[in-house]
């Protein structure tokens, strides 16, 4: 072969820093010819590459050695013989594997949520206000979060599917969990009077059955019934399960800091979701949302129930030990594990964070865990 | 803020590619050369020479003479695929220029948030490799411009 000649590209000026080496991850170099890449990030931010439905954190490594980027000559003379140096690397950019960041989407939608009836009267309220007070109260539409939170597509409408926020006219509005528990109570009903399966609903004839009788927006409806359930041509696949899970909730949720008797909470729930699916109601479903403790000096033995959710205890695992103890000073394996599910991803970490944040007791019934004296 | 970035294997500003004996480094239009320290060049480099670029055919071994150094490099197999990202130039420049005057000052904003783009336009599995000190060559006088190694 004849003898390459390497020359600096003829536009060094413009060429220079315009050229970045991303290391690529095995999960990713296949979704690299396919997949949309962007990144994300405020100025003050640590930069984020999402994909669909990935974040990864971008680091940037520095080399001791320099990379040249070779390409062909693009002069138009065809002296086939000369390579060109396009540019001079002494970094490489690290894709790490994260979580999203989606932590300031709950400070943006503070304040936002939507609640039947108080809507109109706020928006007017606002108005009056002046421009001083609907600063505090951005509008966040879906596009908004897009651009605002460090977040892969996929990841954030899964968030915002779990933390049940509705995009009405544009904007991004948390529903009011007590305005969550009632809409699904009118769906139950609505399906026991309209005798419709829950296994195809005609999406339609529902919503005009909540809009006539109910004032519940149809908007509002066609997204409740989007998150508990598949809607497809216009028909609907009910999610019994979930629905039923989230009515207990709603049920539960009043009860934070005076217990609630189990056997009264359970008639309240099956009574709430009617006869149909009553079947369906099982403490099992609010596995890391309740804390029970009985009471043995009544008789019968009394169990109260109080409402201890899981999603809203601190995500370190020191921290969130700390707050399981002082709800309550012993706990046995099976009671504390769904505590742990979003913290541990297997039953090894959870055992290994047991070991390190608790001493293990073995007593009445099975092993009981209490928390470390310093 | 969103940098938006693009896929685009084959590049449309050159249709031209690497003789074969240097695809095999990296990809058709794109190779990685990794040296230990850095070119340095004073004054405007802009297309000067650097140096003679080689590949034995039967070693494949490639070498690169930089005035009087000689460097003995090798293929090296990346751990992980590196993707070689572009900045797009602004090309349209002018265009915006004049949407901004149409549009009033509205779109200012826009078009400034617009101006990098990045598109990835090889994903390499291999780089070209200078791993040790140049040697000094004598008895050959090669007539190339002043491009140090340090």
């Amino acid at each position: 072969m004849a003898d390459l000649s390497l020359k600096f590209s003829s536009s060094t000026a413009l060429d220079t820093g315009s050229f970045r080496l991303l290391e690529l991850p095995s999960d990713l170099s296949k979704a690299v010819e396919s997949a949309l890449l962007s990144i994300k990030g405020d100025p003050d931010e640590d930069a984020v590459l999402c994909t669909g439905d990935k974040t990864y954190t971008l680091r940037s490594i520095v080399l001791s050695n320099s990379v040249l980027v070779v390409t062909p000559s693009q002069e138009d003379d065809g002296n086939s013989s000369d390579v060109v140096i396009r540019d001079q690397i002494h970094e490489v950019l690290e894709l790490v594997s994260s979580v999203p960041r989606l932590h300031k989407l709950d400070s943006l939608l503070r304040g936002r949520e939507y609640e039947e009836g108080r809507d109109e009267e706020e928006d007017i309220e606002m108005a009056d206000m002046g421009e001083n007070r609907s600063s505090q109260h951005v509008r966040l539409s879906y596009v908004d979060a897009r651009n605002v939170l460090q977040t892969s597509d996929s990841e954030l409408d899964r968030y915002l599917r779990d933390r049940r926020v509705l995009d009405l006219d544009g904007e991004l509005r948390p529903i009011v969990p007590s305005y969550l528990t009632t809409i699904l109570e009118l769906i139950l009903t609505n399906l026991v009077s309209l005798s419709l399966s829950h296994d195809a609903v005609p999406a339609d004839t529902l919503e005009s059955a909540l809009e006539g009788g109910h004032d519940v927006r149809r908007d509002v409806a066609r997204q409740v019934m989007g998150w508990f359930g598949i809607l497809a041509n216009g028909m609907w696949k009910m999610d019994a399960q979930a629905i039923v899970r989230e009515v207990g909730l709603g049920i539960l949720r009043p009860h934070r800091d005076d217990p609630i008797a189990q056997d009264a909470f359970l008639a309240r729930w099956r009574t709430a979701v009617g006869d149909t699916f009553a079947a369906h109601v099982s403490l099992a479903l609010l596995a890391g949302n309740y804390l029970s403790s009985t009471d043995s000096t009544r008789d019968p033995p009394l169990t109260t129930l109080t409402y201890l959710p899981c999603s809203q205890l601190p995500t370190d695992p020191a921290a969130r030990f700390g707050d399981l103890f002082r709800a309550r000073a012993r706990w046995r394996a099976e009671e504390i594990a769904p505590f742990l599910a979003d913290v541990a991803v297997d039953a090894k970490e959870r055992d290994r964070l047991l070991l390190k944040y608790t001493r293990a007791v073995p007593g009445e019934g099975g092993v009981w865990y209490s928390a470390r004296g310093r | 803020m969103i940098i938006p970035i693009g896929v685009a294997p084959s590049s449309s500003e050159s249709n031209r590619a690497f003789p074969p004996q240097l695809v095999q480094f990296g990809s058709d239009e794109y190779v990685l050369i990794e040296l230990q320290g850095s070119l340095e060049v004073e004054g405007n480099k802009d297309g000067q020479v650097v140096g003679r670029l080689r590949v034995d055919e039967a070693s494949k071994k490639p070498t690169l003479l930089i005035g009087h150094h000689l460097l003995e490099g090798k293929l090296v197999n990346l751990p992980k695929p590196l993707a070689i990202m572009h900045r797009s130039m602004p090309r349209d420049h002018d265009s915006d220029q004049r949407d901004i005057l149409m549009d009033g000052g509205l779109e200012n904003r826009r078009s400034t948030q617009a101006q990098s783009r990045w598109d990835i336009v090889a994903v390499v599995k291999r780089k070209m490799v200078f791993p040790r000190r140049p040697m000094p060559m004598v008895g050959r006088v090669a007539s190339l411009p002043q491009t140090e190694k340090r």
